[in-house]
């Protein structure tokens, strides 16, 4: 397995970076001016996400509110009705003491890119708390990781005449599409001091990925109520298909690909073969300066590598030729790890899908491009099979066909090459 | 997963179980800390319940020692204990009590899960509110305060420890398994680990807090509206009433005198009118007018004046009303006194907070509660009749037709079951104390408390030559010291010997005068008995105090701020009373009509404060039109001009410097200041600044004034550096002694 860079995931944050990239109460955001309509109409219609449920403790405190309420009115008595005073003192200092915990705290998502499927990835939420002397203690981070591709096709419909078991079957269908997590934060954030919360999340259906920071919760300081904040802080994420396990099979005759090609990684081993002009992508110290500056015409350097034989990958998504979608996944699954295995050997030339242009695959950012290109393929129903210049070569062009019912055989001009 | 990046140390899980378990055990004590003055029969599962908590707060594992069957066991040993403690004594809340008070041993004697300890904070508070109700004590206010405050902790320890927990189900604690946390519990290094976890300007702050809690609850106490729905729930009626000490409608000789002994608080009132407090008030509370063998009872025929029971918040007295506002005396009856009101005489109109079951003897002027009140009584009384006499027209009428054939003697309060030996003797006592002369109800009563004061001194301890025939007679001839009531007695069967009708009283006399809280405190050491005869000529009962001068017969008696001013107590005792007083008057006694007064009290406050403020504003602006009209001249302009000049310099100066350097305090010096190496390392130098330095301590001193003023990264080890100041130290004084030594030689 390769070691592959991926630059961060694009973070849904309209402030961009550095200290506007932060959310939550104590984030660079500006604050609204404070109103008592304001509050109150905060209280009537709280913001999306935000929730305030009475826990097992504060249903008890309720309850043994309103019995000695109603045993002070019955009786008059005053000690009753200090009690409640008392009683209900003490839900206001859990309200105030709830706010100073959240007051001045401030977070944001980072991810540890790449995504595959069936492999941990690490979703790091940064803390930082702004408050000058009051820590913060007892919050939860509620996650969520849920496909991100729309159906096509599909749009927001009323479910006032629809049947309830068919919505509790599509909310299950959505829910099971949903990864969520809930991760606490240990310990206590000191005032001024930062920490990082980690959720490890395994991507099961390669594809486009939203990370959601789904809401931030406290039962902080006594219990009586679990408050949730709703953050909407999300990020995008690829998921690339998963390795799969291949079998090699010996190709008779690899043709080595004649002189003036380019190779998967020029500028490793090999004598120079020839210059040729600059294509977008090439490495600037292959740049030979001083053909380029007599022909006035940027010039590379081109050498011939000691693995010489580099394949082109075409990939057809057919969904006639693909009908099952588990055999589909296993045919991009093997395409994925058939690129990375060929790319890190230096073999990987071109790759195409249906009716593409080629892309050369010559540095890792190509073969990332790849795999986030794989990760949101789909069974295309009327692919055209003719793939473009690859056709112009027609030589180690590696394609996939079905072997039985749950197989995939790739072919090297036309020899069995690997299979899984 | 997470990474905390802390600068002060955290408490481990284990540690925060340990805090827990801590105040577990803390609330427990708490709890049923209230049967000490809840007057319930739970000593005995008190004392184990003290046992078990500080047993297992000393040896935290010894819950996990418990045999399993014990656990099996328990609750239906508790729920047959309750219901056959309910069986036996048909008292429901004192079951109820007990029930609680084991539920609160076996949380103690096992580990507890979170809601467990959620049971013990609700058990405990069950038990405080319950005896705040029954005994309505300032007592109750601490307790309650501290019970809040531990029940947050309490709280805040369990959300800090849980939240690692939450949304999932807490794992059982195995049954005879001890948990890591017990194992090796210290509470001592756990105490030091809280002082270095511990932040103490959050504490200040929390402690603001608590502080604002009790503030908004006093403010929400004024606050909740209040209406009385018919009082069918209280928790008193599910309690028998017993009373502590102190006054029945059957004494016998000795019993005031226990009274006497006890200094606690009986009475607290209120006077609207101080200029209507009498010099030596005496708060009657029951009559006694049967006597027979040295005791004193209330008759058949004065028990029939209560007539039947009454349930009213009101009652009419037999005063006559009077012109001008009326003074309002308001008591405050400590439980376990009496269920006999005291009161100073007749009266205008009684009313009690809520509505009472009584009896009321009008000619009397007793009122009697159906049963002995458990919890503080307050009334207020409107209109006393001050004067020393107790009017009594019917008894004036049946006295007047005393020798008609149809009128009963026994009614008449003169009746003396005696033997003839008895009479005898009383008769040649009357016939020494008259003179052979027939006087007024008035004039014997004066000669009769003479005589008995010459004859008997004033003793706690008195005692009753032995003999045949009544005790009292016995005392009455001897010349030993007597008791109140003896000398009450005693004047009693001497003024029926004299036909006179005449009978015992008992109460309090006197009281001392409040100096803070401006009320008068009456404690259990001032019961009192004395006596009252009939006067025919006045047509009503007179006072007499055998123990006192003989007050004028019919007169009112010296009132006013003499009186305030003699019986004046601003001693510390009288500090803390008048905190009793205002929980009393401000808490416990908080209605509607208070509710009104305070409310109407806050608003002529701020219109007050507003019109001042007003006033103050309009009277500046004047000041400025005047200074502003005035001749402006050179010397005022440069004035001005530099006036204004200043306070512009200093208000950059703030803007500018001043956050700055508030940010360098807090910060940066607080810091260097507070750190205890830095300080060790200021200690070492001014040690070595003594005296005169060597050259090789050059290295030392440097390098204390890095640790002292430098960077902390830059520091050198610190240990070292004061070993060597210290061996730097002694070898100076070695070589200061070598000096020494050689000059010397």
């Amino acid at each position: 397995m390769v070691s592959l860079l991926h630059r961060a995931p694009d973070v849904d944050d309209p402030g961009g970076q550095g200290d506007e990239a932060w959310s939550g109460p104590g984030g660079a955001a500006r604050k609204e001016r404070f109103t008592w309509s304001g509050l109150v109409w905060a209280l009537v219609y709280p913001q999306r996400g935000h929730r305030i449920l009475p826990t097992v403790p504060g249903v008890v405190l309720i309850a043994l509110s309103f019995g000695i309420g109603t045993a002070a009115y019955n009786s008059s008595s005053n000690i009753l009705f200090i009690t409640l005073s008392l009683l209900l003192a003490c839900l206001i200092l859990s309200g105030v003491l709830s706010w100073l915990n959240l007051r001045g705290v401030r977070w944001r998502l980072r991810l540890a890119p790449p995504l595959r499927v069936g492999h941990d990835a690490i979703v790091a939420l940064e803390l930082r708390s702004r408050n000058r002397f009051v820590p913060t203690y007892g919050l939860w981070f509620e996650f969520a990781a849920r496909p991100a591709d729309a159906e096509p096709g599909l749009r927001a419909e009323s479910t006032l005449t629809a049947k309830g078991a068919e919505v509790r079957a599509a909310l299950a269908q959505a829910e099971a599409a949903e990864l969520r997590g809930r991760v606490p934060l240990a310990g206590r954030l000191d005032p001024g001091g930062e920490t990082r919360v980690e959720w490890v999340l395994r991507p099961e259906r390669r594809g486009n990925l939203r990370i959601e920071l789904v809401s931030v919760g406290s039962l902080f300081p006594f219990g009586f109520l679990r408050k949730d904040i709703g953050t909407g802080l999300t990020a995008n994420a690829v998921v690339w298909p998963a390795p799969v396990e291949y079998r090699r099979h010996g190709v008779a005759a690899v043709r080595r690909l004649a002189g003036g090609e380019r190779v998967a990684r020029a500028g490793h081993g090999g004598d120079l073969l020839a210059l040729r002009r600059y294509i977008s992508g090439d490495s600037h110290r292959l740049i030979h300066w001083k053909a380029s500056a007599r022909t006035r015409t940027l010039l590379v350097r081109q050498f011939a590598a000691e693995s010489a034989e580099g394949y082109a990958i075409w990939l057809l998504t057919d969904a006639g030729l693909w009908p099952k979608p588990e055999q589909f996944e296993l045919l991009i699954s093997f395409v994925a790890t058939l690129s990375e295995d060929l790319f890190r050997g230096g073999q990987l030339r071109d790759v195409a899908i249906n009716a593409e242009p080629p892309m050369p695959v010559r540095r890792v950012h190509d073969l990332e491009w790849w795999l986030n290109k794989l990760a949101t393929v789909r069974p295309a129903e009327h692919a055209d099979r003719i793939p473009g210049e690859l056709t112009v070569a027609r030589q180690n062009v590696m394609t996939f066909v079905p072997d039985g019912v749950r197989g995939v055989v790739a072919y090297v001009d036309g020899q069995k090459a690997a299979s899984v | 997963m997470t990474t905390p990046v802390a600068r002060r140390p955290q408490l481990s899980p284990d540690e925060l179980q340990q805090l827990k378990w801590l105040l577990g055990g803390l609330l427990t004590l708490l709890g049923v800390g209230t049967v000490l003055y809840m007057d319930i029969d739970a000593w005995v599962l008190t004392g184990l319940t003290v046992a078990a908590t500080l047993a297992t707060l000393l040896r935290p594992e010894l819950p996990g020692r418990v045999p399993r069957w014990v656990h099996a066991l328990a609750f239906p040993a508790i729920a047959a204990f309750f219901a056959g403690d309910l069986w036996l004594k048909m008292e429901l809340l004192p079951a109820m009590v007990r029930l609680d008070i084991l539920l609160l041993i076996y949380r103690n004697l096992s580990y507890r899960q979170r809601r467990d300890d959620l049971q013990i904070i609700v058990l405990g508070l069950f038990l405080v509110i319950v005896a705040g109700v029954l005994t309505v004590s300032l007592t109750f206010a601490g307790h309650l305060l501290v019970y809040t405050a531990c029940s947050l902790a309490m709280l805040l320890v369990i959300t800090l420890g849980d939240a690692a927990q939450v949304g999932k189900p807490e794992p059982a604690q195995p049954i005879r398994e001890t948990p890591s946390w017990a194992r090796h519990t210290d509470w001592r290094r756990l105490l030091r680990r809280l002082q270095e976890v511990t932040d103490w300007r959050v504490v200040g702050l929390g402690a603001a807090l608590f502080a604002g809690v009790v503030g908004v609850s006093a403010l929400l106490f004024l606050a909740i509206p209040r209406f009385q729905i018919e009082n069918s729930m209280f928790l008193d009626r599910f309690i028998t009433k017993k009373a502590k000490s102190g006054f029945t409608d059957v004494i016998r000789f000795g019993d005031v005198s226990e009274i006497q002994l006890d200094t606690s608080i009986a009475l607290s009132v209120d006077v609207s009118d101080q200029s209507q407090i009498p010099v030596t008030p005496y708060w009657r509370m029951l009559v006694l007018d049967d006597y027979s063998n040295g005791t004193f009872r209330l008759s058949g025929g004065l028990r029939a004046q209560f007539g039947s029971e009454r349930t009213n918040s009101f009652q009419t007295g037999q005063a006559r009303p009077r012109l001008g506002e009326k003074a309002v005396w308001t008591f405050y009856l400590e439980s376990g006194v009496s269920r006999y009101l005291p009161l100073l005489g007749h009266f205008d109109m009684l009313r009690f907070r809520e509505s009472q079951n009584y009896r009321f003897a009008g000619a009397l002027a007793l009122v009697s509660l159906r049963e002995e009140p458990v919890s503080m009584t307050a009334y207020r009384v409107e209109g006393f009749d001050l004067t020393t006499l107790l009017p009594d027209p019917v008894f004036a009428e049946r006295w007047r037709r005393r020798h008609e054939p149809d009128q009963k003697p026994v009614g008449l309060q003169t009746r003396l079951i005696l033997r003839d030996s008895d009479h005898g003797v009383l008769r040649r006592t009357v016939s020494e104390i008259t003179g052979g002369e027939s006087p007024g109800a008035a004039e014997f009563a004066r000669r009769a408390g003479e005589w008995l004061r010459r004859q008997h001194s004033y003793s706690l301890t008195p005692a009753i030559p032995g003999g045949d025939g009544d005790p009292l007679i016995r005392w009455l001839v001897s010349r030993e010291a007597g008791h109140c009531e003896l000398h009450a007695g005693s004047f009693v069967l001497l003024a029926r010997a004299a036909g006179f009708a005449a009978r015992v009283v008992t109460g309090f006399r006197g009281g001392s005068w409040n100096g803070y809280s401006n009320n008068f405190t009456i404690r259990n050491s001032e019961a009192h008995a004395w006596a009252e005869i009939f006067d025919e000529r006045a047509g009503g009962w007179l006072r007499v105090d055998p123990l006192a001068p003989v007050v004028a017969t019919t007169g009112e008696e010296p009132r006013g701020e003499a009186a305030v001013a003699a019986r004046l107590d601003r001693s510390w005792a009288a500090r803390f009373d008048s905190l009793r007083v205002f929980w009393y008057r401000r808490i416990v006694n908080f209605d509607q009509r208070s509710q009104a007064e305070t409310l109407k009290a806050v608003k002529e406050a701020t219109q007050n404060t507003g019109r001042r403020l007003r006033v103050a504003l309009e009277g500046a602006v004047d000041n400025l039109k005047v200074w502003l009209t005035s001749p402006w001249d050179e010397v005022r302009l440069v004035r001005v001009a530099a006036f204004v000049i200043g306070v512009g310099a200093l208000g950059w100066f703030l803007k500018s410097v001043g956050p700055g350097w508030w940010r360098l305090r807090l910060r940066g010096f607080g810091h260097r200041r507070d750190d205890p190496v830095r300080r060790e390392a200021g200690r070492w130098l001014s040690r070595l600044a003594n005296g005169e330095a060597a050259e090789e301590e050059a290295g030392v001193i440097a390098d204390l004034q890095r640790v002292r003023f430098g960077a902390r990264p830059t520091w050198p080890e610190p240990a070292r550096v004061f070993q060597r100041a210290h061996q730097a130290l002694r070898s100076r004084r070695r070589r200061a002694v070598s000096r020494t030594g050689s000059g010397s030689g």
